[in-house]
């Protein structure tokens, strides 16, 4: 699974701290999902989702071999 | 994310402090003389002899102290640190049980074997946590504020 987040964080501006504290986790978990090593589970993929303000199928995207 | 009971942040200094205050304590006993409980095979016919409060004061203050260091809260504790926890009591308890069954086979010497099991897979659950936290760290600090 990809995803865009940090393109996302780019368009809204906001830093991984900043992204970090609005979902309540840390910034190395932001850091090691936007890196794609962690895949965040439903409630923090829908929680980023939100920030953004888009569809989850917007910011995670599947990839061939999930 | 909502966790199961975990101590607080603070609970790692003072099971650090628990961890080091049983060094001193153990030099002086075995200095004077004591030897651990486990090894006295009466001790357990008499509990509050001075051999068995030695054995509660270093053994159990250790335990205890690697006990807190291990169970307390990170600052920021969410789900990805949850699953390092996971990850490293997975790790803990392959590496106490592979100890355990080669010891009960090749040492039999199962009164040592209870004193090891008291502190190794906590010891080994606190070095593989920190090791991942650190390496989790250390990539997040190279691109912080991107």
């Amino acid at each position: 699974m990809k995803n865009t987040i940090r393109i996302e964080r780019a368009i809204k501006n906001i830093t991984q701290a900043e992204l970090a504290a609005a979902v309540n986790v840390s910034r190395q978990t932001i850091n090691t999902i936007e890196s794609n090593k962690y895949v965040p589970s439903t409630i923090l993929a829908l929680k980023i989702a939100r920030v953004f303000g888009k569809p989850l199928e917007e910011i995670f995207i599947l990839e061939d071999g999930d | 994310m909502k966790s199961g009971f975990l101590f607080p942040y603070w609970f790692r200094f003072l099971g650090w402090g628990c961890v080091i205050a049983h060094v001193p304590l153990s030099v002086i006993g075995r200095s004077q003389g004591m030897t651990n409980a486990l090894d006295q095979p009466t001790a357990a016919q008499n509990l509050f002899n001075s051999e068995h409060l030695f054995f509660i004061a270093t053994a159990l203050l250790m335990t205890l102290g690697l006990f807190f260091v291990a169970f307390a809260r990170e600052k920021i504790e969410d789900e990805q640190i949850w699953q390092l926890r996971l990850n490293s009591l997975r790790w803990a308890i392959y590496i106490n049980y592979s100890i355990l069954l080669v010891s009960l086979v090749a040492i039999g010497d199962t009164v040592h074997i209870l004193e090891l099991n008291l502190w190794v897979p906590l010891l080994f659950f606190i070095i593989r946590f920190r090791w991942l936290i650190y390496r989790l760290n250390r990539p997040a600090n190279e691109t912080a504020g991107l």
